[in-house]
């Protein structure tokens, strides 16, 4: 009997030897010959850094770029753990996060992205909806809480919008895009700014709102739940062919988020800073009320200068006219050329 | 027929709802699981070809391109964390089934039991600040280690009960045939309870293989082949998390493809236990 139960088991035990050696055996072999950088954070910008990094290490044998979209907050947490050779978030880092960095850290602009106000109705609106400021604002608040609202019925008059309450689409998880969305709203309303204010979360004040987790998860609500609206960056909206609304600017004209009405937006100021970046409801014409930058983060005096060096030059690289191509055929827009000279000159204070 | 006459019929009437209502819910159960594996497979099946299984994950807008690095990973993450809980997870059944007695035993199968509760982000966080954070550098070590403790209740509990499950007859004939307690223990206990063991060993392997939350913040991923643990790793789970978020819909169907993947990985596993299990039944 025992001799029948061993030759029972005797392919199971040997398939898990045989996959012990064989996983032993490729331990032992020695790392890749090319160093390898890792960067974590910001998920928006992992299409662009995958792809970006996918041309580099084809042109530089000797590197390769592994960068995870954990999130905005995640990148800045583990920049700060120096378990990653550069963080990226979608927001720069705040005092208290630059305090806590135990170091000098140089900010970098590394793209640009729109935010589009996608919505799901069961009618067609013609030339898509058109939303002002203000009824934006009013959504959120819960204070429009109808699609037939005189509101919006006098905006779009010829949409026949039904008689439908408006769900909210917000995100559920910390992140740089409601951290832009906040902003715009509270640049926009008094009241918004002073009940609820821009943060990476917030606490909303309608009633009929609902959380998604990521980018991807407010565009699913948002496909889900008829009379739904959300905000998303653009990449999502155009890959999920989502309706995306029609926005009034500062300036009266109404735009749709594309690469050039962001890229008008972020014309407006030339000289980004990690203190002063935000370029949301800018009153130039042509100019898309939502949209920024994301940031990557290194040490300026790093440890191992030989690392830091070759991320400087991935950087340096990602932040120039190449890469920005590759970032306009994804849906991101094109780095202006005074904010390319901003990163250029934010990563050569790096001592190497 | 007789005693059905002499219920009343409120009784019968109760008794033939329960049925129905517990039927009802049986097949609710059984239909989810069957929709969920069939939509899955429907998702998952045009995905899966030879390039999908071997190559690398391309960046959005190269064609093709696979989990290959995925897969590998998995496999070499999940081997480390069983090599580190067997010895563990035996030897400590082995202890609580054939030595331990009173409170301190009471006391490890009252922890192993808390910690198969332990949610696995927790876990995760816990290898990160033990195996990642003093190291300043994500490995897929660390994704073993974090496996390892999940795999590690299971273990102990399985191994303890397989190795109850050997009448104590054996191994008293063992040590009447003059064997050592422990050649008694090594030579005809262990084996004896084996089977049950390696099932114990397939189900734990099936409870890991999908979990992404520990590995976050351990194996943290990777685009490239990467074979040595002490560095970052691809891992399918990861894989298909970072592609579902994505907005592209070359990457939701690589999603749908891994899933597929791992969910017949994880079935193949559990099929094996059952097979190993059902085998070892009928012959004691």
């Amino acid at each position: 009997m025992l001799a029948m139960r061993t030759r029972i088991n005797r392919p199971a035990a040997a398939t898990l030897v045989a996959g012990l050696v064989v996983s032993a055996g490729l331990a032992a072999l020695p790392a890749l010959a090319a160093t390898q950088l890792t960067g974590a954070g910001s998920s928006f910008v992992y299409p662009f850094f995958s792809k970006a990094f996918y041309v580099y290490s084809q042109a530089h044998a000797d590197v390769t770029v592994n960068y995870q979209s954990i999130g905005s907050g995640g990148g800045i947490q583990q920049f700060t753990a120096k378990t990653v050779d550069f963080g990226a978030s979608d927001v720069p880092m705040n005092s208290d996060e630059l305090k806590r960095a135990g170091g000098a850290v140089v900010q970098v602009p590394v793209a640009l992205g729109g935010i589009a106000v996608t919505y799901n109705l069961p009618v067609t609106v013609p030339g898509g909806l058109k939303l002002t400021r203000e009824a934006i604002v009013d959504i959120y608040l819960g204070k429009i809480s109808r699609w037939n609202d005189p509101a919006l019925e006098k905006l779009n008059p010829r949409a026949g919008l039904p008689n439908l309450p408006i769900v909210s689409v917000h995100r559920s998880d910390g992140s740089g895009t409601t951290y832009i969305f906040t902003d715009f709203l509270s640049s926009v309303s008094k009241e918004w700014k002073d009940k609820v204010g821009t943060g990476k979360s917030v606490q909303w004040p309608g009633s009929n709102t609902v959380g998604g987790k990521g980018n991807e998860g407010v565009a699913g609500q948002v496909r889900q739940t008829t009379g739904g609206i959300g905000y998303v960056e653009l990449a999502y909206a155009m890959e999920n062919k989502l309706s995306t609304a029609q926005l009034e600017n500062k300036a009266g004209k109404w735009v749709f988020c594309t690469a050039s009405t962001v890229h008008a937006a972020a014309s407006t100021k030339p000289n980004v800073s990690a203190t002063d970046f935000s370029i949301v409801d800018r009153s130039e014409a042509n100019a898309y009320p939502i949209s920024g930058y994301t940031w990557a983060f290194v040490y300026e005096n790093p440890t191992d200068k030989a690392r830091a060096k070759l991320v400087r030059d991935v950087l340096t690289w990602v932040t120039g006219n190449d890469a920005q191509k590759i970032a306009a055929s994804l849906n991101y827009v094109a780095l202006p050329e005074t904010v390319q000279d901003t990163a250029k000159k934010a990563l050569a204070e790096v001592k190497v | 027929m007789i005693a059905d006459s002499r219920l009343a019929p409120r009784r019968r009437l109760g008794g033939t709802a329960g049925i129905l209502l517990t039927g009802f819910c049986s097949a609710l159960a059984a239909g989810l699981l069957i929709v969920i594996l069939g939509y899955v497979a429907i998702q998952g099946w045009g995905a899966i070809n030879p390039a999908f299984v071997t190559q690398l994950p391309h960046p959005v807008g190269v064609p093709d391109g696979g989990v290959g690095n995925g897969i590998v990973g998995t496999i070499i993450i999940v081997a480390i964390a069983a090599v580190i809980a067997v010895p563990i997870g035996v030897l400590t059944g082995l202890y609580l089934a054939v030595y331990g007695r009173g409170l301190s035993a009471e006391l490890i199968r009252f922890l192993a039991e808390v910690l198969s509760g332990v949610p696995s982000i927790a876990i995760g966080l816990f290898a990160y600040t033990i195996c990642v954070k003093p190291f300043a550098h994500f490995s897929a070590f660390s994704a073993s280690f974090a496996f390892a403790v999940l795999m590690l209740p299971l273990m102990i509990r399985t191994s303890e009960e397989a190795i109850r499950g050997v009448p104590t007859s054996i191994r008293e004939g063992a040590l009447a045939l003059g064997l050592p307690d422990y050649g008694g223990v090594v030579h005809v206990v262990l084996p004896a309870a084996r089977p049950l063991i390696v099932t114990g060993l397939l189900l734990a392997i099936a409870r890991v293989t999908g979990e992404t939350a520990p590995l976050l913040f351990t194996a943290f991923g990777s685009q490239f082949w990467e074979l040595n643990p002490a560095n970052p790793m691809a891992v399918l789970a990861l894989q298909i998390f970072t592609y579902a978020i994505s907005p592209y819909d070359d990457w939701h169907r690589q999603a749908w493809g891994g899933a597929l993947l791992l969910i017949l990985a994880v079935l193949v596993l559990n099929v094996g236990a059952r097979l190993a299990l059902g085998r070892h039944g009928k012959k004691s």
